[in-house]
């Protein structure tokens, strides 16, 4: 083993949130390195040529959920991030019709009483109901949460200080905020709609990327997940990052590198060095050391864990309590070059709602059928389509009058059931051919000729994500959003203030609270727990290394 | 809880089911008149829905002035067999596990552990069931602020005690799904599914939906001992009547009431379909929050609350099937004492969830969850079995097709396990949720009257606005089991209905 150099931090994994906390991290002074697996920077969040002249935003997808005190702290758009905001969006039927969202107020009401006139006046309730539960949680997201099984005084204080807000909400809205945080998205919404297809449109927020079904309890408050997010003020709002996701890590690459950080692309950690119970650094593949008292890793829990600490290092039940840890695969992902604009006959060739998000579900029974299938190891028959085209409103991401669609598929197994057995290993070439051909005729159902456009298409698994991304499982959210794994729980209760029982081992990814999403705040949240050990690390690692 | 406040007080209380007859006699013990309307010719309404009693609780037999024995219920605990399709049925009693063969079970340490480790979460919840639920959110510097402060700060401290590695324990699958928490300890199969199925017994919910950790708990608040009654559920539902009456309650059987006589926005009386109306200064309704609204006329209920009502989720999914058997069926491998304890057929988790699947969208299950019990009658043997889950409303409704399929689906079923069963049947009944809600008017013939999960649950049972027993209409209480703390033959709702409405004033 060859030291390759000695920094004050090292973080594993050049995601948004490994990303952000270096950013912090540098901020305060400290010489940081980040060291990331693959070419490039970004993880999930990347932006690639993968046909000759189309972008690619291929993991995720959309970002609205991205902290603004991040973007103002790290100043993103100095460094090239520009996020435009999403338009509106639309559920298709197959007979024709749709469920238009337009971001305009009157001409939604009006769309909404054309399907059910009840439902106008349900969905003020709705959008008043759920702005008041964001309202209420999105102080909370960049806030470490308190342990309340530990008896130190900050601990202490952070809890009374969320039963103290908790209690100001008064009797009638802590009941609300109860149920929002415990009903399934299908129970939720049952209470304020009557048209199927406007449910159906609604209840998407509240399955993508977890391992639940509409009718599974604690799916809406994952609603919120999706709608705490905003856009230059606009709560709410859905944007595009100019240029594919890959800006939003470009912008914090580039913010990083202002800041006199370091990154090595091309570095995948082998395993972490842990001496005397503390960390000591990295260790590459091929060899190369890289030493640091302060070491952050970006990955999931498990993989950090149970693939690159020795187990030796960590208390049985910290590691029990990982391998119970619930990263359930339950997305694919599909990106396509387009040769034009495919048509949807239900509305009008340059309705704003094109450039929005768009869907094929129709009821909120065919979602949880959909949900049945997954359960029992099998892509959906139906699957529910969260459908994008980002071309309609940032032209850079294809060539002059093509197009570019981005599409996320819930439900599509990990383990993928075949001849009685289960495996990734099923995934296969004819697999992913039949899983595309699954969503295209659905596409094609609800706009004719949409088949023809196809150029290109890049079809992904959740076992093409594992290897591509490193995501465990392929789970976009590094772990399941159910309520024994958010707050003081996430990822393992007692360890869920971003450190680990390894000293200056510290976890900065969406499998540590708030979760998942392109947010920012694990690692930002991360960054503030480290500095606030930082000086301590430091002193011991001199110590240390003195004797 | 004055007894000369009491004295001076009529009530009426409606539904003569377990709830009603502990709210009766918890009332009339405190000195109140009270009448006991009852649409029934007897005692029991939702009891004849079980069949089994395992959590009536001691509080709610002080309160009828009776105890285990004089109501039939200090028979020894009832051993259960989780019966295997490949014939390694596993007997369980108490929290000891092995194979009926009589080899122990290889997770019969681990079996052991949760069960002492969900008794020890269900104690520390165990003092939310037995008064209202708590008020939050309404100022703690006030008398009443302060003694809610009190009882959270005491459940508080009950969790701490728990210790460190438990408390987050506890914290972690309070509302987690039994599937994912007892796979994580045990493979699956019979074992691990026999605490599956109290996790979602009477509930629509299967094994992996978030929150039947805490169904689990809520059944094993009174220990895990399961009784068969003596001489079945309607002898204890008439020891019950018959206690309650001791205590000084009246009861008129096939009174049904049919309306409330309301004026000034408050209770002055109860309409009896074809008797006079009886004057009150409270009425109790045991009923669901559904039909005591519809009783009175919503009208007199704020809007928001009625739209809760209406959106208050009431769907029953269990049945019970009796069978006539000319024969006593037997079992290989067992003995006659086990063979008459509680047979479970599910033969594992992931089968449950399965069974759960088509029940969702209103199709009957190939292999749902049975929970049976035989035993020998003159000329033969009757067996009576809970199926979880059926549909609410198969294809709309349970025709006699849908029944007849039923039937036959259930008996093909216990036939496996028990073979021979499908020749000897003479006769055969099926209780379906619409029948409960026919006899009961238990909403979608729910176990429950409303589904037992965490946004429904406490202040929020049965609606947001209407906890606390109170319906917002003076004078009207609820003490069924739509209020809290929920469901189950425990008598709760019925005691802790009553005694609040003494100590805040019924007429209130």
């Amino acid at each position: 083993m060859a030291e390759a150099g000695r920094y004050d931090a090292i973080v594993a994994g050049a995601g948004h949130n490994g990303l952000t906390t270096a950013c912090y991290l540098a901020r305060a002074g400290l010489k940081t390195l980040v060291v990331e697996r693959s070419d490039r920077v970004g993880g999930a969040a990347v932006s690639r040529e993968l046909n000759p002249g189309w972008t690619y935003s291929n993991c995720s997808y959309v970002c609205s959920l991205l902290r603004p005190e991040i973007v103002r702290d790290l100043d993103l758009p100095a460094h090239g991030l520009q996020v435009i905001p999403y338009q509106g969006g639309a559920s298709f039927t197959r007979e024709g019709d749709c469920f238009a969202y337009y971001s305009d107020h009157h001409a939604l009401t009006r769309e909404i009483a054309r399907h059910a006139p009840r439902d106008v006046e349900g969905y003020e309730r709705f959008s008043r109901a759920v702005m008041r539960q964001c309202r209420f949680i999105r102080p909370l997201l960049l806030r470490t949460p308190p342990d309340p099984a530990s008896a130190r005084p900050r601990d202490a204080a952070e809890l009374l200080f969320l039963l103290r807000r908790f209690n100001d909400l008064g009797a009638r809205e802590m009941g609300e905020a109860i149920r929002f945080w415990t009903m399934s998205i299908g129970d939720y919404l049952d209470e304020f709609f009557e048209s199927g297809l406007i449910k159906a449109h609604l209840a998407g927020s509240g399955i993508i990327g977890t391992g639940l079904g509409v009718y599974s309890p604690g799916t809406a408050y994952v609603l919120l997940h999706h709608y705490m997010g905003e856009v230059d003020g606009a709560v709410g709002a859905w944007g595009f990052a100019r240029g594919g996701m890959g800006a939003v890590s470009r912008a914090l690459a580039g913010a990083f590198e202002a800041l006199g950080g370091e990154i090595r692309t091309d570095a995948p950690v082998e395993r972490f060095l842990v001496e005397d119970g503390r960390v000591a650094g990295v260790v590459i593949e091929g060899g190369d050391e890289y030493r640091a008292p302060i070491v952050a890793s970006n990955m999931d829990v498990k993989r950090t864990f149970l693939r690159h600490v020795d187990p030796e290092e960590l208390p049985d039940d910290f590691l029990a309590g990982v391998r119970r840890f619930q990263i359930r695969g339950s997305s694919g992902k599909i990106n396509i070059s387009l040769d034009g604009m495919p048509r949807f006959p239900a509305v009008p060739e340059d309705s704003p709602v094109l450039s929005g998000d768009l869907h094929v579900s129709e009821s909120l029974a065919e979602i949880e059928g959909a949900f049945d299938d997954w359960k029992a190891g099998r892509w959906s028959a139906k699957p529910y389509l969260d459908m994008l085209i980002p071309s309609r409103i940032d032209p850079t991401m294809a060539p002059a009058g093509k197009h570019m669609m981005t599409l996320f598929i819930q439900y599509a197994p990990y383990d993928l059931e075949k001849g009685g057995t289960r495996s990734p290993d099923n995934w296969d070439d004819a697999a992913r051919q039949a899983f595309a051909d699954t969503v295209f005729d659905r596409i094609e159902a609800v706009a004719p000729g949409f088949r023809d456009l196809i150029v290109h298409a890049e079809v992904r698994s959740p076992a093409d994500l594992e290897r591509e991304v490193g995501l465990t499982e392929g789970n976009i959210f590094q772990g399941e959003l159910t309520f024994e794994q958010l707050l003081f729980n996430r990822p393992v209760p007692g360890w869920a203030q971003y450190r680990s029982p390894v000293r200056g081992l510290y976890l900065v990814g969406s499998s540590a609270h708030p979760g998942g999403g392109v947010m920012g705040a694990p690692g930002a949240n991360a960054a503030r727990e480290i500095l606030s050990d930082a000086r301590r690390l430091r002193r011991d690692a001199r110590a240390f290394r003195a004797a | 809880m004055a007894l000369d406040q009491g004295s001076r007080i009529e009530t009426v209380v409606i539904g003569a089911g377990h709830n009603g007859l502990v709210a009766a006699a918890a009332l009339a013990g405190q000195g109140a008149r009270v009448t006991v309307l009852e649409q029934a010719d007897a005692p029991g309404g939702m009891m004849a829905a079980g069949h089994l009693i395992w959590n009536l609780h001691p509080a709610a037999m002080e309160a009828l002035g009776t105890e285990a024995q004089a109501l039939g219920l200090d028979g020894p605990a009832l051993p259960t067999t989780a019966l295997d399709p490949g014939g390694r049925h596993v007997v369980i009693e108490g929290d000891d596990a092995r194979l009926a063969g009589g080899e122990p079970h290889p997770q019969a340490a681990v079996y052991r552990t949760l069960c002492e480790r969900f008794r020890r979460f269900a104690g520390v919840l165990a003092p939310l069931t037995l008064g209202p639920p708590p008020r939050l959110g309404e100022g703690w510097l006030t008398g009443p602020g302060l003694a809610e402060l009190r009882g959270l700060g005491r459940l508080g401290l009950d969790i701490r005690r728990l210790g460190r590695r438990e408390m987050q324990e506890f914290l972690r699958v309070a509302y987690s799904n039994v599937a994912d928490v007892l796979l994580a300890e045990m493979p699956d199969g019979p074992l691990a599914a026999s605490l599956a199925f109290d996790g979602v017994l009477g509930a629509r919910m299967g094994p992996r939906s978030p929150g039947t950790v805490l169904t689990l708990l809520y059944r094993h608040l009174g220990g895990s001992g399961r009784r068969r009654p003596e001489g079945g559920m309607a002898t204890l539902a008439r020891r019950m009547a018959e206690a309650a009456e001791a205590r000084g309650a009246s009861i008129r059987y096939g009174a049904r009431a049919s309306g409330l006589l309301i004026a000034g926005d408050r209770v002055l009386g109860v309409g009896v379909e074809g008797q006079e109306s009886i004057p009150a200064h409270a009425v109790f309704s045991s009923l669901g929050a559904g039909p005591t609204l519809a009783l009175a006329g919503v009208e007199h209920f704020d809007a928001e609350v009625c739209r809760r009502v209406r959106n208050l989720r009431a769907e029953g999914v269990t049945a019970r099937l009796d069978l006539t058997l000319s024969d006593m069926p037997r079992i290989e491998g067992l003995d006659a004492r086990h063979t008459q304890g509680r047979l479970l057929l599910a033969p594992s988790v992931a089968a449950m969830e399965a069974s759960f699947d088509p029940v969702k969208y209103g199709r009957m299950p190939d292999a749902p969850a049975v929970e049976a019990l035989v035993e020998p009658v003159e000329g033969g043997a009757r067996l009576s079995a809970l199926i979880q889950p059926v549909p609410n409303a198969p294809g709309g409704g349970w025709s006699d097709g849908a029944r007849g399929a039923a039937i036959e689906t259930v008996v093909a079923l216990i036939d496996r396990a028990l073979p021979g069963l499908a020749d000897t049947v003479t006769g055969a009944a099926l209780d379906t949720p619409s029948d409960i809600e026919a006899r009961t008017a238990a909403p979608g013939g729910h176990w429950h009257h409303g589904e037992f999960a965490v946004d429904q649950m406490l202040m929020l049972r049965p609606v947001n606005g209407m906890g606390h027993y109170r319906t917002g209409l003076p004078g009207l209480w609820l003490c069924g089991a739509g209020a809290h703390p929920g469901g189950d033959v425990t008598g709760l709702p019925g005691r802790n209905a009553a005694l609040a409405a003494l100590a805040e004033g019924v007429r209130r």
